[in-house]
């Protein structure tokens, strides 16, 4: 009996969904440039039923591709070929509210917003906020290691997360916390992209509500400036909420689109967010300002609502540039700050290259780049010539000592990158510490860590900690 | 034991190898890392730190502390290593990890992790290894994400380990000590 027949007979009719069109609305994630339809999508209501779907695939050798909501970036949750996907998003419950213990106890498919939602009574909320909130689910975040733009002061999910269950590919469960003796297991597979189990709770964090937040903005002649000002404020012991820059066509997007009163014509913009307790936010506030004495433009949000507008220009940025293009491919490296000036010098010098352009909006805070390419799919060539752009982008961050990806994942999108960030040695570490999960290799396979082949066709350009090998070649 | 070489080829000609702290380098079946240590880049306005594993935990803070900031988890005694503290913590302090580099039990020489705050590129072996009791690699060196001196004590929680006794968590560790240490070299 095939895969999808099992599937049929042994799970509710209408959980099972089969054929062209019922699928199509599962070819793809929020990265739409690649598509594939699975053989199946499974949509259980119930953690039993995923044990069946993982009982059947395991039988049948049918790879397993878990899917949250969708939104995720790099193609993550792409369907592989004749795979069976297995959508989390009907598992909704909220299990417990423990405003004692400071945490939710939720299933995968709740989303991420609908935990604060859930918990604002208590005056509490989930600290990591990536930008797809209002619809990304929190068993996505674990398995993607979500991130956001209050990351520098209140973590990642990994730092905001105390256990999960998970669910081997043998269909057993094991609980993951945060105070186990022994290995790292929790934060191994936060982020672990769908390869090592499938998460089936999730014990989160819960933040106590800052009782304010003030918004500065500043807008500055240079982006040199401005990277200074990022370095000084963090330098003189502040941590900001929130750290934002955005570069000028970044800015007059923005500004076209969500009408915040950005200054237009600077040439860098700074939003830095300040909260906590009102006897300390008052005077970091007075610090940030006087620290930022090269900024040609500052404002201090005076009530709620115009903090609230200053952040809608940022928070619509990737939506305002994609009025602006047919097309915008989103980048999402990351580098030391000192080098963000230089870094972003060179993406500019590339875009000239290119012939393509590029708006630069960061995570200052943290070093987290996301360049937005401007492309139009429509003309032929053009996407790959993006594609080349992006990895150029990334090489660059790995060079000054950085990363591939911040917090948008590998998944199919970053497989040639990962060439470049790590060693052979390296890579064979991560796919030994998948067969110690997943020895079939069955759950999502083929994403998030290249075969050693595929480095080797790409002529194993492993660049490390601003290190390219053999420097003394030439490279054109 | 001064530099990666030497370490790698004690590695290499060891059949058992247990790290130790004390300065005796004289047996073949320890392997010091104390003399292993010194800072190797500090960037107070990126929060960063990245020291060799067997620097003191004191003289680590007393280099945090000229720029009032402080390394943001529990340290019950100041005269240990950082990596002896790396090898027993638990989520606190991997909670402030960035990166790290290792040699494993076949003498090679890796890094994970980095210099930044975010990186999701491949696992995330220098929170794995946290709590590994020098059984599956050595550690040669450690980023940590440090805070400024007044947000640092608070984020100090002496949290209590539990030890969860499932069978199958057992195999699985046993599995991945066999990834970084196939030929069973650290005892």
């Amino acid at each position: 009996m095939s895969t999808i027949s099992q599937l049929k007979k042994s799970l509710p009719k209408n959980i099972v969904l089969v054929g062209e069109e019922n699928t199509r609305p599962f070819e793809c994630d929020g990265l739409s440039v690649y598509k594939q339809k699975p053989m199946a999508v499974v949509l259980p209501n119930e953690v039993g039923q995923v044990k069946k779907v993982l009982e059947i695939c395991r039988k049948n050798k049918t790879p397993i591709v878990t899917r949250g909501a969708g939104t995720g970036l790099s193609g993550g949750a792409m369907p592989i070929k004749d795979s069976v996907v297995l959508g989390l998003s009907k598992l909704t419950k909220v299990i417990s509210i423990n405003p004692e213990e400071l945490t939710a106890v939720v299933e995968p498919g709740v989303r991420n917003l609908a935990i604060s939602e859930a918990a604002d009574e208590y005056d509490l909320y989930y600290a990591p906020d990536p930008s797809s909130q209002i619809a990304c689910t929190i068993g996505g975040n674990v398995a993607e290691n979500a991130g956001g733009v209050h990351c520098l002061k209140y973590g990642l999910t990994v730092q905001n997360i105390e256990s999960i269950k998970i669910l081997t590919i043998e269909g057993d469960e094991l609980v993951f916390s945060r105070d186990d003796e022994g290995l790292g297991l929790l934060a191994l597979m936060t982020g672990s992209e769908g390869l090592l189990g499938i998460i089936t709770e999730i014990t989160v964090k819960l933040t106590k509500k800052p009782e304010v937040a003030k918004l500065i903005m500043a807008g500055f002649d240079s982006v040199r400036d401005c990277a200074n000002g990022v370095a000084e404020i963090i330098k003189n012991g502040i941590i900001p909420a929130g750290l934002e820059m955005m570069d000028e066509f970044a800015i007059q997007a923005s500004e076209e689109f969500a009408r915040p009163g950005y200054p237009l014509g600077s040439k860098a913009l700074l939003l830095c967010e300040l909260d906590g307790s009102e006897e300390s936010v008052i005077p970091d506030v007075d610090t940030v300002v006087s620290l930022l004495s090269k900024a040609s433009s500052i404002r201090v949000s005076e009530s709620e609502e115009e903090r609230l507008l200053l952040w809608k220009g940022r928070k619509s940025a990737f939506p305002a540039v994609g009025r602006i293009s047919p097309d915008y491919y989103c980048m999402d490296g990351t580098i030391p700050k000192r080098h963000l000036a230089d870094v972003l010098e060179k993406i500019n010098a590339l875009s000239k290259r290119f012939n393509l352009r590029v708006a630069n909006v960061f995570h200052a805070g943290d070093g987290n780049l996301h360049p937005l390419i401007l492309y139009d799919a429509g003309v032929p060539g053009e996407l790959e010539k993006t594609e080349e752009f992006g990895n150029e982008i990334l090489k660059l961050c790995i060079e000054v000592g950085g990363s591939i990806t911040g917090e948008h994942g590998v998944g199919i999108e970053k497989l040639d990158a990962m060439c470049f960030q790590y060693s052979d040695a390296e890579l064979d570490v991560f796919h030994q510490i998948k067969a110690a999960f997943d020895p079939q290799t069955l759950l999502n396979p083929g994403k998030a860590v290249p075969s050693l082949h595929r480095c080797a066709e790409l002529g194993n350009m492993h660049v490390h900690q601003g290190n390219l090998p053999h420097p003394e070649l030439e490279r054109f | 034991m001064k530099t990666i070489g030497e370490l790698q080829k004690k590695i290499r000609n060891a059949s058992q190898l247990r790290i130790s702290n004390s300065l005796d380098d004289s047996s073949d079946e320890l392997l010091n890392m104390n003399s292993y240590s010194g800072v190797v880049e500090y960037f107070p306005e990126e929060l960063v730190i990245t020291v060799k594993a067997g620097t003191l935990i004191k003289d680590l803070s007393q280099t945090l502390r000229k720029k009032n900031q402080a390394l943001p988890f529990f340290i019950e005694d100041d005269e240990k290593t950082i990596g002896s503290l790396y090898a027993t913590a638990g989520s606190d302090l991997s909670d402030s990890v960035l990166g790290v580099q290792i040699i494993n039990g076949k003498g090679d020489l890796l890094n994970f992790g980095g210099q930044v705050m975010k990186n999701v590129a491949g696992y995330d072996v220098s929170r794995l290894l946290v709590g590994s009791m020098g059984k599956l690699a050595v550690i040669t060196q450690i980023s940590f994400k440090v805070f400024p001196e007044k947000l640092a004590h608070e984020r100090r929680i002496n949290q209590q380990k539990k030890i969860n006794d499932s069978p199958l968590r057992e195999e699985i560790e046993q599995r991945l000590k066999n990834v970084f240490d196939p030929y069973g070299v650290f005892v």
